[in-house]
């Protein structure tokens, strides 16, 4: 006994039971599904777990005699082998072998004997064939499938259920009672006239929803699931990264109803279109949604890989609805996709710049209008001040070069340095300083100033070309300033030194609290340094206080003592000395101009940068250019570092070359997939809607069209529904018109038990679905009908409250701040999504978390959702305001018991049903009116403004309030 | 069929306030539900079959629950199990090539030396195993465990090492080892989850929640966070100023009126849910209760060292690791805690104790300072917990799982130019062969399983592969590693992965 029985079994064998019946046996529906589940493992397309040779996937190779028999001789299931070895009752010839776990079960074998018997008529799997419009209408598919159970569709909801239901599932939020009433009028008004066209309130009521920009928000949620969609990196650091723009692309998509070929190309290859515009360069961060990890000493290649296989994988499961994943270490048991098939898909994909960075590079920079002038004007200004600076530089540079000719650069003797760097001098008698480099310095320069009157020394710290490769005048590439403690100078007379006194130190530039008096002022704590200005030419002059008369053999030696730490020691310097008078000698490098034009440009790069700074930075795909494309090679068993054999690559064989010679791109892969001949993508997308609107899809298995997936339920309205989205010009609005205009759809929800027995899971669409809101619907519809909720669309994603200390990830300094004020109360879609961490309230109704692609949400009712609508903040402080709000528009006790159950469940109410929540609320009032201190602890911790409201009353009105946002049908879709 | 309950649980089941808010409390509407079904003749409609209740096993079971502790980050089989006094000749000697040839590292760069064994070891027990200074308490109750010391793995970044232990795949997305174990034998306790896990050292562990996700496995059999402070469970408690009296009197409303409602729609979700705001109501009793460990005696406290309402500066600093204490109780606690929530019927307890990383690269960090902190923390707490399950009949039905994701060098690696420098003394990543312990229902206890070459480098008798781990664990519990599934996909999908390599350890079970 196998104790976990599958659905898909068992739905197999109530399809081969039906077969069973007079109707003739239908091999992809009938036969090949229980040859795929049992034979196709071992006789199936890979051909390294091929037994005896043997495989049952193609025709011609089924119906070829082989060593042991035919397998299938059309007409005479007696004599086929396959029939002989399924009945077989002994143990080493029955198939498959008991060792293998596997049955087929009476009602099965039955089939497929009916199907040989029948002249075994081979078909292909169903979803490869292609998409064929039946004739009527969508409800004519419908009824079919009912009429063959004995069912009819039910009678039509009521006016104010429908408008209930429409807004819910276009727009993901409720409508007022007012808008359900005067449809409801109109409707009523419409039945009694008995003339008006049937759906023409209807339709109005359809279209204007279809119009709202919500719209776009609430059926974006659909597809941010499958593009992975999150605001952190995922993994370990699991780190922030900005995705905004992608979301708000998707949601602007829908609500322009895009059709799915362009939202598909420029998704996927926006990048390779012609002179892309910036909207579509945003799109192609769909593929950008993967994760990356930050973790340290991670493999970057690794995780590349990882990504663009996880590209590879979403791509098909999204549109084609295949399993790609087996591939990736051997060839698919079931689907038709081999090994290779895989690494020549992925190669296509393999092409593009991105590579697991730490800055998630390449990025577009993603700026507003009115962002993108405020730049352009900045960058204007820094131009222009620039080129005024090159004017008034070359300017100074002439006046500098005059007084640089008023100074002589004596002939260096010896150069020193007291720990042991190397001093070397340059022809222009300029000393270099290379080699060791201590945190502190002294270097000793001795000259030879030859015969002469000198009045003034001058030291020139010169840039040097530092181990970063950026010039500095000081050695530390990462502080490259200088710390000039003390410089003195002394004669050498022969065997006398003779200390000279220097004054008046005077340097074109010094930085603040470090200035030239303090290289002469006896204090090695103090003096001259040059930050931020450290990576330009600087002089300091100093006058000999005394006058000085040189013989042809005099020698100077001078000591810079450089005692700050931190490696702050000159790379490059020179000496020289002067006969001037001076007062005529000035330390100026560049005019007083060139210096102020020189701290504008500094200030107007730094407001340019600070601009940049905050400009949004979106990854995006970006090919590599010819020169850099990689070649991919096989990977052995799934292992990258296990490489086989390389590559080109191609579109999947099994599903029709694409007439185009050229190497596939991802440009090609988009097209292929919208392409009029593939049959999967748009019974995939039809299927996904209707399984949004109806709670299940026609295939239950939305990520699986393949062999072992769930057959459809009604194939005929399947394909109805894919040629209609394919042919109206993949208009997704025009499909859901479509759906939500039909009877089918319109149909009340209430379940009799004969309904039940007969469709139990309302898969043929019986009756109308009723089911649990999604995660973001519960949250958004508690807001809006408490007045809380805020419509602004866009932008940065937000922190609703949370409880405090969830977010722990290693090394990751990044908190969750509660917002304030609207961001607080936004639609559940911005709520910020951290892959590791998400937002609980939204997980626990079945959100996921932006880590894979999820296809669809598996609805669970658990008691932990539960204390979410009971406990969380979010919705204790919707029941405070629609506490207050039902207050404040009601007078009464019933009234306002009347007017919030009206506000929550839209329909008129029935006799007696406020009468639970009056008694409800009078017996709490008591509660609170003989504990006023708990009165107030609830509307303190519910944020509710009591104003002058008693307070007891309100209490209980939250109380109230919280029990119409905790009812089932208030949390239902019906 | 419910699996049987163990004499204690069923005593306790006799006797407490559970048991009485569970069947004699049940709130009005509940009571209402199952009447007004009675008299419609209408069975409980078959879609709220509760996704938890228990299941029968596949095979006949060792034991019955797990509490797995896993330390985060990775400890050092060098220092803790695995004594290589040729790693003392060594010493400070450059690593031998065959040591780095093709091997990718997280950090190490350029030729690594070895690092000696930091600590002392000395035979223990009747098995007689070396065992390190810094696990006295385990050393105690090693005739308890099957201390295996050849586990490998293939993955040596600690997030998709993590991902490949407990959910079967380095990437993110399949269904961790709890949510499996907890769909295929559900829960017998239903006012708590079955599979909760418990935090410790600051720190969630490097691959956050997808660690006790359910992956492709309805969202019920994921793992429950239970803390220590704040709410226990996320929502649990209700708001300053309501009373359980006024919860009780709302919650009636609300049936009530879901009972209309159900009545109207015929749907049987709205039964569920019904049920599910009772359970809710249950749970907000059990879960503190089973949390609260005040009451229990001290000298129970005493055997894991825990102490009641303590809050640790490190579960909430930037950087836990510089705070670390020894006699900090946070993981004594969660053991404490783990005894409770096993004893009350919880079918998967799983620990996590974070701060294990010992690179020495910087402060908070390192095999001679930090790693004695480390132990001291757990190992009191480890041996009390079997100690006390023992004491209790339990230690029989409850496997005990003890582990990282992967070892750690012979080789010294840190960034202060692997200088051998006090404080600065860590390993880099080893997947190659590391310990892990197992005890509890189904083991051999006292066996020391398998054998890694003198440096300790690689297993050279009896490897044991994650994949043989998960098999194993699966296998104790009842479940045929093989058999056991869920088709997701079109695949019969495992958490031993799609080909024939796990294989269930016989030779450790009794």
């Amino acid at each position: 006994m196998k104790p976990f029985q599958t659905a898909t079994i068992l739905c197999l064998s109530a399809l081969a039971t039906a077969a069973r019946a007079a109707e003739p046996v239908q091999f992809a529906r009938d036969v090949l599904p229980v040859l795929s589940a049992n034979c196709y493992a071992c006789h199936g397309p890979d051909e390294h777990e091929r037994q005896a040779k043997l495989r049952l996937d193609v025709e011609g190779a089924a119906k070829r005699a082989g060593p042991n028999g035919t397998p299938i001789i059309p007409g005479q299931p007696d004599q086929s082998l396959i029939i002989t070895r399924l009945t077989s009752t002994d143990p080493d010839v029955v198939m498959p072998p008991p060792s293998s776990r596997r049955k087929v079960d009476p009602g099965q074998i039955d089939a497929i004997r009916r199907w040989v018997a029948e002249g075994a008529k081979w078909q292909r799997h169903w979803s490869f064939d292609p998409v064929r419009k039946p004739a009527g209408s969508l409800d004519d598919q419908v009824q079919v499938e009912l009429a063959k159970k004995g069912l009819a569709l039910q009678e039509i909801a009521s006016p104010h259920t429908l408008v209930r239901r429409l807004s819910i599932d276009l727009i993901g939020l409720p409508p007022t009672p007012e808008m359900a009433d005067e449809f409801a009028r109109v409707e009523f008004a419409r039945v009694e006239s008995d003339g008006a066209p049937a759906l023409a309130n209807y339709e109005r009521l359809v279209d204007a929803l279809l119009q709202k920009p919500q719209f776009g928000e609430h059926w974006a949620r659909l597809w941010l699931d499958l593009a992975r969609y999150a605001d952190t990196k995922g993994y370990e650091k699991d780190l922030g990264r900005t995705m905004g723009p992608y979301r708000d692309w998707v949601v602007n998509a829908l609500n322009a109803d895009m059709p799915l070929d362009q939202f598909t190309q420029e998704q996927l290859a926006g990048d390779l279109l012609s002179n892309p515009t910036e909207q579509q360069l945003i799109a192609t961060a769909f593929h950008r949604n993967t994760m990356s990890n930050d973790e340290g000493g991670t493999d970057d290649e690794e995780f590349r890989v990882a990504a663009v296989k996880d590209r590879v994988d979403t791509t098909i499961q999204v549109w084609m609805g295949l399993t790609m994943g087996c591939a990736k270490c051997h060839t698919h048991k079931y689907d038709p996709i081999s090994h290779d098939d895989y690494y020549r898909f992925f190669a296509i994909f393999n092409q593009t710049e991105d590579a697991d960075r730490y800055d998630d590079a390449p990025r577009l920079d993603v700026l507003t209008p009115e962002q993108r002038s405020q730049q352009l004007v900045l960058q204007t200004h820094v131009k222009e001040l620039e080129a005024s600076l090159r004017t008034a530089d070359e300017a100074a540079a002439r006046n500098v070069t005059a007084e640089d000719a008023r100074w002589k650069a004596p002939r260096i003797v010896e150069a020193k340095s007291r720990e042991g760097a190397t001093l070397a001098t340059t022809p222009e008698n300029s000393v270099t300083v290379s080699g060791k480099s201590d945190a502190e310095d002294a270097y000793t320069v001795i000259l030879s100033p030859g015969e002469g009157r000198p009045t003034a020394l001058r030291l020139d710290a010169l840039p040097a070309k530092l181990s970063d490769g950026q010039l500095g005048v000081g050695r530390n590439p990462t502080d490259p300033n200088f710390v000039v403690s003390e410089l003195t100078v002394e004669w050498l007379d022969g065997d006398v030194v003779r200390p000279l006194k220097l004054a008046n130190a005077r340097a074109d530039f010094a930085q603040e609290g470090w200035p030239a008096a303090a290289a002469i002022d006896g204090d090695l704590k103090t003096g001259w340094a040059v930050s931020p200005q450290a990576r330009e030419r600087h002089v300091i002059v100093f006058d000999f206080a005394e006058p000085l008369q040189f013989k042809d053999d005099a020698k100077l030696r001078v000591t810079i003592m450089q005692l700050y730490g931190n490696r702050l020691t000159l790379a490059h310097f020179r000496i020289s000395t002067s006969e001037a008078d001076p007062k005529t000698l000035l330390p100026t490098l560049g005019s007083p101009e060139s210096r102020k034009l020189r701290d504008e440009v500094a200030a107007a790069q730094k407001a340019l940068r600070d601009f940049n700074a905050n400009v949004v930075l979106l990854p995006v795909m970006r090919a590599l250019p010819p020169e850099k494309q990689r070649v991919t090679k096989i990977h052995k068993r799934g292992n990258f570092l296990d490489p086989g054999d390389p590559v080109q690559p191609a579109l999947l064989s099994a599903f029709g070359p694409f007439p185009d010679g050229e190497s596939p791109t991802r440009l090609t892969v988009a097209k292929w997939l919208v392409n009029r001949e593939n049959s999967l993508t748009p019974r995939v997308w039809a299927n996904r809607i209707w399984g949004r609107l109806f709670g299940v899809g026609i295939v239950e298995t939305e990520e699986d069209f393949g062999a072992l997936g769930a057959p459809p339920s009604n194939p005929a309205l399947l394909d109805w529904l894919a040629a209609e989205y394919r042919d109206g010009g993949w208009s997704l609005k025009k499909l859901l018109k479509t759906i939500v205009l039909s009877e089918a759809y319109r149909q009340a929800s209430e379940t009799p038990a004969a309904l039940q027995q007969a469709d139990p899971r309302n898969l043929l669409a019986s009756r109308g679905a009723r089911y649990r809101l999604a995660a973001e619907v519960v949250r958004d519809q508690a807001l809006a009908v408490s007045g809380l909720l805020s419509l602004k669309m866009g932008g940065p994603p937000v922190m609703p409250p949370q409880p405090a200390g969830l977010w722990r990830s290693t090394y990751n300094g990044k908190s969750w701040i509660d917002a304030d004020g609207e961001d607080r109360y936004r639609r559940g879609l911005y709520t910020y999504l951290k892959r590791t961490t998400p937002y609980p309230s939204l997980t626990m109704f079945d959100a996921g978390s932006g880590e894979v692609c999820q296809i669809r949400r598996i609805r669970t009712n658990t008691p932990l959702q539960a204390l979410v609508t009971l406990n969380d903040p979010a919705y204790l402080e919707a029941a405070a305001a629609f506490a207050k709000r039902i207050l404040t528009e009601e007078k009464s006790t019933e009234a306002r018991a009347t007017r919030g159950l009206r506000l929550a469940l839209i329909r008129p109410l029935r006799e007696g049903e406020i009468t639970p929540l009056v008694k409800l609320q009078h017996e709490v009032q008591k509660v609170f009116e003989a504990s006023p201190d708990k009165a107030a602890a609830l509307i303190k911790t519910s944020r509710g403004d009591p104003g002058n409201l008693n307070q007891a009353e309100f209490a209980a009105w939250i109380v109230t309030a919280n029990a119409i946002l905790n009812l089932d049908e208030f949390l239902t879709r019906n | 069929m419910p699996l049987p309950l163990s004499p204690q649980l069923e005593r306790a089941r006799l006797l407490t306030r559970r048991h009485l808010l569970q069947t004699g409390g049940l709130g009005l509407g509940a009571m209402a539900v199952q009447a007004m079904l009675a008299q419609e003749g209408r069975a409980a409609p078959k879609a709220q079959e509760n996704p938890l209740a228990p299941k029968p096993t596949m095979i006949a079971p060792r034991a019955k629950r797990v509490i797995y502790l896993h330390m985060a980050g990775s400890p050092s089989q060098l220092e803790l199990f695995d004594n290589k006094p040729e790693l003392q000749k060594l010493h400070l000697q450059d690593a031998p090539q065959s040591f780095l040839e093709g091997k990718r590292f997280a950090f190490i760069k350029g030729v690594p030396k070895i690092l000696a064994g930091q600590f002392q070891f000395a035979q223990q027990g009747q098995s007689g195993q070396y065992i390190s200074e810094l696990l006295p308490h385990f050393a105690k109750i090693v005739d308890r465990a099957c201390v295996i010391r050849t586990v490998h793995t293939d993955q040596f970044n600690h997030a998709p090492a993590q991902l490949f232990i407990h959910t079967g795949t380095p990437r993110i997305g399949n269904p961790s080892l709890g949510a499996w174990v907890t769909y295929g034998l559900g829960s017998v306790n239903e006012n708590l989850p079955g599979f909760v896990v418990l935090l410790s050292g600051g720190k969630t562990p490097d691959s956050g929640k997808s660690l006790w996700g359910s992956g492709f496995l309805p969202s019920v059999y994921q793992g429950v966070q239970c803390r220590t402070s704040g709410d226990p469970v996320l929502y649990l408690g209700d708001p300053a100023g309501l009373d359980r009296s006024v919860r009780r009197r709302m919650l009636d409303t609300l049936a009530e009126m879901n009972q209309s409602e159900f009545q109207k729609s015929g749907d049987a979700e709205t039964i569920t849910r019904i049920a599910q705001y009772e359970l809710a109501f249950r749970m907000q009793i059990s879960v503190p209760e089973v949390m609260d460990i005040s009451k229990e005696p001290q000298h129970i406290l005493d055997l894991y060292g825990a102490k009641p309402g303590f809050v640790s500066q490190a579960e909430s600093a930037d950087d836990p690791r510089v705070l670390y204490k020894g006699d900090d109780p946070t993981f004594a606690n969660n053991c404490l805690l783990a005894r409770r929530m096993i004893e009350n019927g919880v079918r998967f307890v799983q620990l996590y104790d974070w701060g294990w990383d010992h690179h020495g690269s910087s402060p908070g960090e390192s095999i001679d300072e930090t790693l004695p902190i480390k132990c001291q923390q757990i190992d009191r707490a480890i041996a009390g917990l079997m100690t006390d399950l023992a004491q209790r009949g339990l230690l029989d039905e409850t496997l005990i799982v003890w582990g990282g994701e992967f070892g750690r060098t012979p080789m010294l690696q840190n960034n202060v130019r692997s200088e051998f420098k006090k404080g600065f003394v860590g390993r880099d990543h080893h997947p190659f062969a590391f310990t892990m312990w197992l005890a509890g229902g189904g083991i051999q206890g006292g066996l020391a399983y398998g054998k890694t070459d003198e440096f300790g480098y690689y297993p050279v008798e009896k490897p044991v592969s994650i994949r043989d781990l998960q098999a194993t664990i699966l296998h104790v519990l009842g479940l045929d590693p093989e058999r056991f599934h869920y088709t997701y996909q079109g695949l019969d999908q495992r958490l031993i992965g799609p080909t024939d390599e796990g294989r269930v350890l016989n030779e450790i079970l009794t």
